[in-house]
């Protein structure tokens, strides 16, 4: 199984990485919503992790991207998040996105709610 | 715990670029650029050191960053006007948020008090706002408010949770025929379980069946499908949403929290009821209703068909199509299983195990499609400029082993080595361009500092930066810092002049420091300038002659004078201040500069200002030296300070008053420098078949060196002598030749000085 992990912070990139791939899930990495995008037009993920705040182009508008194309309504997109306040958690849905996952995250919890989610 | 290290290291690395950015973002915004792009990326640091800090359980740090994030989020979304104040507060905020980042790398505590009083006044400025916003506490053995965020979450959840509620009326008589004539007696708590998507549940990729999934782990599921809904085939609206659920759990775990969470995600997706039946035993006989239902499926725990039906309502359940009717078993057997105690509960899913296989038979851990670029450890770029630098040895001994016969013979192998040659350059440019970085990293840390220094002496200063894009040797970055901060203190304190006082002059209120970078052929130029009122030439005297750093009957030009800034132990007494009198001259700055390979240079102008300028090299691994004979032992001096060579018999030497030998160079007078003389050896070459080498040391002072023999150009690695043997005066390190044997590296700097230093005392 591919995830596809959307985040600016190398810290929590590495530890989703470490994690995931303990996992033994295959997992990819992008910077931003905008390279998120350019790796979903390449390859072929079974879910996404994505973080709100990101220079270049934010979550939100990262989901809205991925469902506006119409290709991936079936892909489930797991926002993660710190927001104490639910707006841009709901945004998130709004926009999209499956589940959400809060940061920071247990590993265990972590792969549970990607099995939430996915088949 | 190995991999938390690693991840805590990444962290403490990522935090610091944060900071840095930090701190350049607010140097814009000070300036009057209050974008939203800034202020965006000032609360996406913030945010990431708050979220990356949570990850490893540094409280504190979490709870004071967490309080800082929600004023950035206030002014980042206008509800907080970011005035002088805020910013002043943000600026505080900032050092606060690097000193807890700071304390948590070196496993210490700051305490709760530390930041009280900025975090009183972000939720002061913030509760006047918005008062539902609300920061939680941050206890400090606590696991910060980031790990509560779950259990935050959970309070709004929408879900219908009648807890002890009695079934309503109102609920459905398909409801009350299935269960409310059951006997109330037995010992299993259970669960109704009511569940009407929308259509939004599906855009978003949820999955009724993975609810059913996770649901069937709390106990034993009993699924509903409700058809009724479902219209004529003419009617079927491709993405219309038909079919809805009703569910039983039977579980004498579970809770209405875990019930609710399974359902987290698609709150305000369906119309969902959770209601909780007292326990009875499930003994009914199959219920009249149970017939009119399509299907009936238990957990897929159970057996084989059962999966299958499952997964055949999976799909249909996402194609929305009445086909689910077709493959669904007869009532009767899932009846019979519902019948039967739950002993499913107790086993893992087995099609879920197949499925984890299949994971773990994947591909392993490759790296994203977006990365573009990676991070190396030092040591190993310094591991692959070591190999380089003996790959450079190696192959400058093997040009000079073919002689000449050599040469005619093998012509195809001279043209390889020539290649060789060139390639070899290119790694080793390829190689020393990884470890160079751009000044930006250093320079960013400048505006702050000279705004401290404003507000602290009460003086009016900008500060100009030029260059930042310059690269340079990383190990020369490093130890760059605290040369500059220090010539920048000394520029603020000494040189730049009160705004009274800058008036009364002519001069504009507002003094400027002006740091710049360039890269000037193998060496990188970083100067300091300010305008101010220059070195105070007769002070430095004074003080210097007070402390016989100059022999009271020498007069040294004015440029002589300003280099005494720089000389050991030169204290001045009367410009010791809280900014950069503590106790460390200039002198600090000169050797450590030096410790690079780097020089300093002063400049001043009475009334008009001083230019400090830092010549540093490009890297510190490989030195362009020339070749040198000295009583048959081989020395090389570095390139970049050699002017030209002159042939003994031919150069004009004379003698100074003060007896010393000096060399005229186009009318200028040279102190004279006989190395074998200096290295205490005997030189066996008469004068007239010797060589000058004339060398411009710091402040274009130049210096002629003798020596023997002059053997060539080469590039050469610095060993250093320190750690291989000891520190030499008047000897920079060593070196290991082509043909094996070592050099050392003659320190013209040092020599200079050492000499200086001998005719002052």
């Amino acid at each position: 199984m591919r995830v596809l992990t959307v985040d600016d912070s190398r810290t929590i990139l590495a530890m989703l990485h470490h994690t995931l791939s303990n996992a033994g899930f295959e997992v990819l990495q992008a910077e931003d919503g905008q390279k998120g995008l350019d790796v979903l037009a390449s390859e072929d993920v079974d879910v996404v992790i994505t973080d709100i705040n990101m220079p270049v182009m934010d979550g939100i508008e990262f989901i809205k991207h991925v469902r506006a194309s119409g290709e991936h309504n079936s892909l489930p997109i797991l926002i993660l998040t710190t927001e104490t306040s639910q707006d841009k958690r709901d945004q998130g849905r709004a926009a999209g996105g499956t589940g959400w996952i809060v940061k920071p995250f247990d590993p265990e919890k972590l792969i549970s709610v990607i099995h939430r989610v996915v088949h | 715990m190995s991999d938390l290290d690693d991840f805590k290291a990444t962290y403490f690395d990522e935090c610091s670029e944060l900071l840095t950015e930090l701190e350049e973002q607010f140097a814009a915004i000070q300036g009057g650029d209050r974008t939203s792009d800034r202020l965006n990326a000032v609360f996406r640091a913030i945010h990431s050191i708050k979220g990356g800090g949570g990850a490893f359980g540094f409280s504190e740090l979490v709870a004071f960053a967490h309080a800082y994030e929600t004023l950035l989020d206030h002014v980042r979304d206008g509800r907080i006007e970011l005035g002088e104040t805020v910013t002043v507060l943000c600026i505080r905020a900032n050092d606060i948020v690097a000193d807890f980042v700071n304390a948590a790398k070196a496993g210490t505590k700051l305490g709760a008090g530390y930041g009280a009083d900025e975090r009183q006044q972000f939720d002061a400025l913030t509760s006047g706002n918005a008062p539902e916003v609300r920061a939680p506490a941050g206890g400090d053995d606590e696991s910060g408010p980031a790990m509560d965020e779950f259990d935050l979450d959970f309070v709004p959840v929408m879900v219908n949770l009648e807890t002890a509620a009695p079934v309503p009326a109102a609920e459905e008589a398909a409801m009350d025929d299935n269960f409310a004539a059951a006997p109330l007696v037995a010992d299993k708590p259970q669960w109704e379980i009511r569940f009407a998507p929308h259509s939004e549940l599906y855009a978003r990729a949820n999955d009724p069946l993975l609810l059913f999934r996770e649901l069937a782990n709390l106990g034993e599921l009993t699924v509903v499908a409700r058809l009724n809904e479902i219209p004529p085939l003419a009617d079927f609206e491709p993405f219309g949403i038909y079919c809805t659920w009703d569910l039983t759990l039977v579980s004498p775990t579970a809770t209405a929290e875990q019930i609710a969470e399974v359902f987290e995600f698609v709150e305000g997706n369906c119309d969902l009821s959770i209601v909780p039946l007292a326990p009875r035993s499930v003994t009914s006989k199959g219920d009249p209703s149970l017939a009119d239902l399509a299907a009936i499926v238990t957990p897929p725990a159970d057996a084989a068909e059962e999966v299958i039906s499952f997964a055949d309502l999976a799909d249909a359940v996402k194609k929305d199509m009445p086909k689910r009717a077709v493959p669904v078993p007869a009532p009767a057997a899932p009846v019979a299983k519902l019948l039967k105690p739950a002993e499913a509960a107790a086993d893992p899913a087995p099609s879920m195990a197949s499925e984890d296989d299949e994971r773990r038979t994947g591909p392993e851990d490759r790296r994203g499609a977006g990365v573009q670029s990676i991070r190396v450890d030092l040591d190993k770029v310094d591991r692959v400029v070591n190999m380089v630098g003996e790959l450079v040895i190696t192959q400058s001994m093997l040009t000079q082993q073919m002689d000449d016969t050599l040469r005619a013979r093998y012509q195809e192998l001279v043209r390889g080595l020539e290649v060789l040659a060139q390639t070899t350059r290119g790694l080793q440019d390829a190689v020393m361009a990884i470890r160079a970085q751009p000044v930006k990293s250093v320079f960013s840390r400048m505006p702050r500092l000279v705004r401290e220094l404003a507000q602290k002496t009460g003086k009016k200063i900008k500060l100009e930066t030029i260059g930042e894009a310059t690269e340079i040797d990383k190990t020369v970055i490093e130890q760059l810092s605290d040369p500059l901060t220090h010539m920048i203190r000394n520029s603020a304190d000494h040189g730049i002049e009160t705004p009274d006082r800058r008036k009364s002059l002519g001069k504009p209120e507002i003094g400027t420091i002006r740091l710049s970078a360039e890269q000037a052929g193998g060496n990188i130029l970083i100067a300091v300038e300010d305008d101010g009122g220059g070195i105070n030439r007769e002070r430095v005297l004074e003080v210097a002659r007070h402390k016989g750093i100059v022999a009271a009957d020498t007069t040294p030009t004015d440029e002589q004078i300003d280099q005494l800034i720089f000389a050991p132990g030169f204290s001045t007494a009367e410009t010791v201040s809280d900014i950069s009198g503590r106790g460390v001259g200039m002198d600090v700055v000169l050797s450590n500069i030096k410790k690079i390979g780097g020089s300093v240079h002063v400049k001043s102008k009475t009334g008009q200002g001083t230019r400090m300028t830092l010549r540093l090299p490009l890297t510190l691994a490989v030195l362009d030296v020339m070749l040198v004979k000295v009583s048959g032992s081989p020395y090389v001096i570095p390139l970049s300070s050699i002017v030209e060579t002159i042939q003994c018999s031919r150069a004009d030497f004379g003698r100074a008053p003060s007896g010393a030998k000096v060399l005229r160079v186009r009318g200028e007078y040279v102190q004279v420098v006989d190395l074998a003389n200096r290295f205490q050896m005997m030189s066996e070459a008469d004068l007239g078949n010797r060589f000058v080498v004339l060398c411009e040391a710091e402040g274009g002072v130049k210096i002629a060196l003798i020596v023997d023999d002059i053997i060539g150009q080469q590039q050469v690695v610095i060993k250093s002598l320190e750690e291989n043997f000891e520190s030499i005066d008047g000897i920079a390190g060593g070196t290991i030749l082509g043909d094996g044997n070592v050099a050392l590296i003659v320190d013209v700097q040092g020599l200079k000085a050492t000499k200086l230093h001998k005719n002052a005392a």
